[in-house]
């Protein structure tokens, strides 16, 4: 008889994070139009009304498969060492980062620091001539299709102010 | 009817002389749909002194096969990286994606071109065909049919849900809540805006669709060394697969039909979108499908059900555009102001004395459908190959264009940190199970369900009774009824069908 596969437990900790963040939206968002007019309230009240019930009642079920050792508190398929060795804690650093920058550095410079800096977190470091080389491609190709051929709305930065005084000048 | 036969034959002939205009077009109208923040509305706004400069028949040509493409495009990403360049395409990943995964990129890309193409082609023709009974359908359609349309898309949480149907619903209720932000329609009471100026106008689209695909997507595939499943057999770029999904769509030709029809019906009334018609198209194509079980799991069905819807609409909003001046979305309106700067008066009286703008339009339309369909299809074989790129540099190339595709259209850098933040929504509804679809459809159902109740609402001085005051509403609400109904009792059915089997 082969030996039966044991079901890992339900991490129930990491599933209630959304209807927990479900519940203080909408208690927050009901804070908001208490005193407001119907038209503002009502179909508020109305979705949010459900969205508290359908919460209150997954939030009971976990309370009853916790009462049942059918699953723990855990937050592991959310958070867990996994993050750190596949690079992910870094590439959110990394992001984080790009959004920050792009409105100082443009997005030419900010693209192509990321770009090289991401890829190098994913790569664990590796190849680092070629990921500089395609993130200097790939975000000149970027500037020149949308900046530079359709003058895309996109942030720019010094690089871009510069490019556009020396095409202008000939 | 012979003197517009006549008119119909001249136009053909002369917008195929234009295919030097459509092909590189459709080449661009891809790339910019695919990428989310780049509509068509928006190139051609950006496009607009070029537009403006070229005739008026080239004009019309470039605009219309943009449009038509940048349609299309929207797909590609949706089916190959699980990112809708549009929330038109939002519904092409749920069985897109999963075949991709499984190596059946080029299959999906090609039922998702024929299912375009076709979809695109044949509403164009019925459009063309029934214009002044299609024209009419924007007068019928009030606030309390809205409604029902609203409630038609918005049912397909509740499909989503079937797989775990408490966490689908708190998806689909929490997304409705955060499309619920924004100042009321009626008195502009500020809600849930967390003192946020930019979110008076409601949560912007694209933010949300970029964080909850994109960024949560790009978090998600890290994991892995490419998207394809490493048991999936690796495979260099071949014919057969794409005459595979070619052979899988045709074979599927009536499903094809009936759900372009829907996409055009929608497409008609002003102010509904490819978004919902792509949901409701979905919805009833699993409703009625005999395999209800496969959606979700890569079934071609599921793909070819949202992606021959949303072309359908492509056509419905050139109706009331032309017929009646009244542009159907936010490309036909722009389309409006080219026309108008070159002297065209749109309403009835356009196909009497310019027959050959109104016609031309329509025309410009199916030729590129036939000319996409012919120089995509081959394509298939090499975008596929999009699943087989290492993540590591994948991953951060999405981050990077489709962040910065979240500022183009309102240009905050709110935007950006918006997406990011519907990213970390997108990523833990992701890993706990919840469907980052159903959170889409209520960001984007939501605020529109509610303009409408509120109309309904205010007409009727509060009577909710107004719901049910309408004939065709009442129409709709047995057909939704139905439709929700159907799966239920098909599916008791043959739960007693197979416990029949084994007793006899």
């Amino acid at each position: 008889m082969k030996p039966q596969k044991v079901e890992k437990s339900r991490q129930l900790g990491a599933e209630l994070v959304i209807p927990v963040m479900a519940i203080a939206f909408t208690l927050y968002y009901f804070s908001t139009i208490w005193n407001s007019p119907w038209t503002a309230q009502v179909s508020a009240f109305l979705v949010g009304g459900i969205l508290l019930l359908v919460c209150g009642i997954f939030i009971l079920n976990c309370v009853r498969m916790l009462a049942n050792r059918e699953g723990s508190l855990g937050f592991s398929t959310l958070v867990n060492r996994d993050d750190i060795r596949t690079g992910r804690i870094g590439f959110l650093g990394a992001t984080l980062g790009f959004c920050v920058l792009i409105d100082h550095l443009g997005f030419t410079l900010t693209t192509f620091l990321f770009l090289l800096v991401s890829m190098a977190i994913l790569g664990k470091g590796r190849r680092l001539a070629m990921i500089t080389g395609l993130a200097a491609v790939i975000s000149v190709a970027g500037w020149a299709l949308f900046i530079w051929a359709f003058d895309t709305r996109f942030p720019r930065g010094w690089f871009e102010i510069t490019m556009e005084a020396l095409l202008s000048n000939g | 009817m012979g003197e517009t036969a006549t008119i119909l034959t001249e136009v053909f002939f002369e917008t195929i002389a234009y295919w030097w205009v459509i092909v590189p077009t459709i080449f661009l109208g891809l790339i910019v749909g695919g990428i989310p923040g780049f509509s068509a509305a928006n190139t051609i706004i950006i496009l607009m002194p070029l537009t403006l400069a070229m005739d008026l028949e080239t004009g019309i040509v470039f605009m219309v096969s943009l449009y038509c493409a940048a349609r299309m495009g929207a797909g590609i990403p949706a089916i190959l990286v699980n990112i809708p360049g549009t929330a038109g395409a939002a519904a092409t990943p749920l069985d897109g994606y999963p075949m991709a995964k499984a190596g059946k990129g080029q299959q999906a890309l090609s039922i998702s071109f024929v299912a375009s193409c076709i979809g695109g082609l044949l509403t164009t023709i019925i459009a063309l065909a029934t214009m002044p009974i299609l024209a009419r359908v924007g007068f019928y359609m009030h606030s309390v049919e809205m409604i029902v349309v609203m409630l038609f898309g918005i049912s397909l949480i509740a499909s989503i849900a079937a797989q775990d149907l408490l966490k689908g619903l708190i998806a689909g209720f929490f997304g409705l809540m955060i499309g619920s932000i924004g100042t009321d329609v009626v008195y502009a009471t500020p809600r849930g805006t967390m003192g946020f100026l930019e979110l008076y106008d409601g949560v912007p689209l694209i933010p949300a669709l970029v964080g909850l695909f994109a960024v949560s997507e790009a978090f998600i595939i890290i994991e892995k060394r490419v998207i394809i499943s490493e048991d999936a057999e690796p495979k260099h770029p071949n014919w057969h697969d794409t005459i595979e999904g070619v052979g899988i769509a045709l074979k599927r030709w009536w499903h094809i039909v009936w759900t372009s029809v829907i996409g055009l019906a929608i497409g008609v009334v002003p102010g509904a979108g490819a978004s919902i018609a792509s949901f409701v198209a979905y919805q009833q194509s699993r409703t009625y499908s005999k395999t209800p079980e496969k959606y979700g799991t890569g079934h071609p069905e599921g793909l070819i059900a949202p992606e021959s819807a949303n072309n359908g609409v492509t056509s419905g909003t050139l109706v009331p555009l032309l017929v009646l001046g009244i542009p159907g979305g936010a490309t036909a309106a722009i389309m409006l102001v080219v026309m108008q700067f070159h002297g065209v008066s749109f309403g009835p009286a356009l196909f009497e004395n310019q027959p050959k703008v109104g016609y031309g339009m329509f025309m410009a339309m199916a030729v590129s459908y036939l000319i996409m369909f012919l120089t995509i299809l081959p394509l298939s074989r090499y975008m596929s190959h999009v699943t087989t790129i290492p993540t590591i540099y994948l991953a951060p190339l999405i981050i990077s264009f489709t962040l910065v595709g979240g500022f183009v259209p309102r240009e905050y850098m709110f935007d950006m940190y918006l997406a990011l933040c519907f990213g970390v929504l997108g990523y833990i509804a992701r890993r706990t199970g919840y469907h980052v679809a159903a959170i889409l459809i209520g960001v984007i159902l939501g605020p529109l369900l509610e303009r409408y109740f509120l109309l309904a609402l205010k007409k009727s001085d509060g009577d909710v009774f107004v719901l049910f005051s309408s004939t065709l509403g009442n129409i709709l609400w047995v057909s939704l009824f139905l439709s929700l109904m159907l799966p239920i009792i098909l599916k008791w059915r043959r739960a007693r069908r197979n416990e029949e089997v084994p007793a006899e």
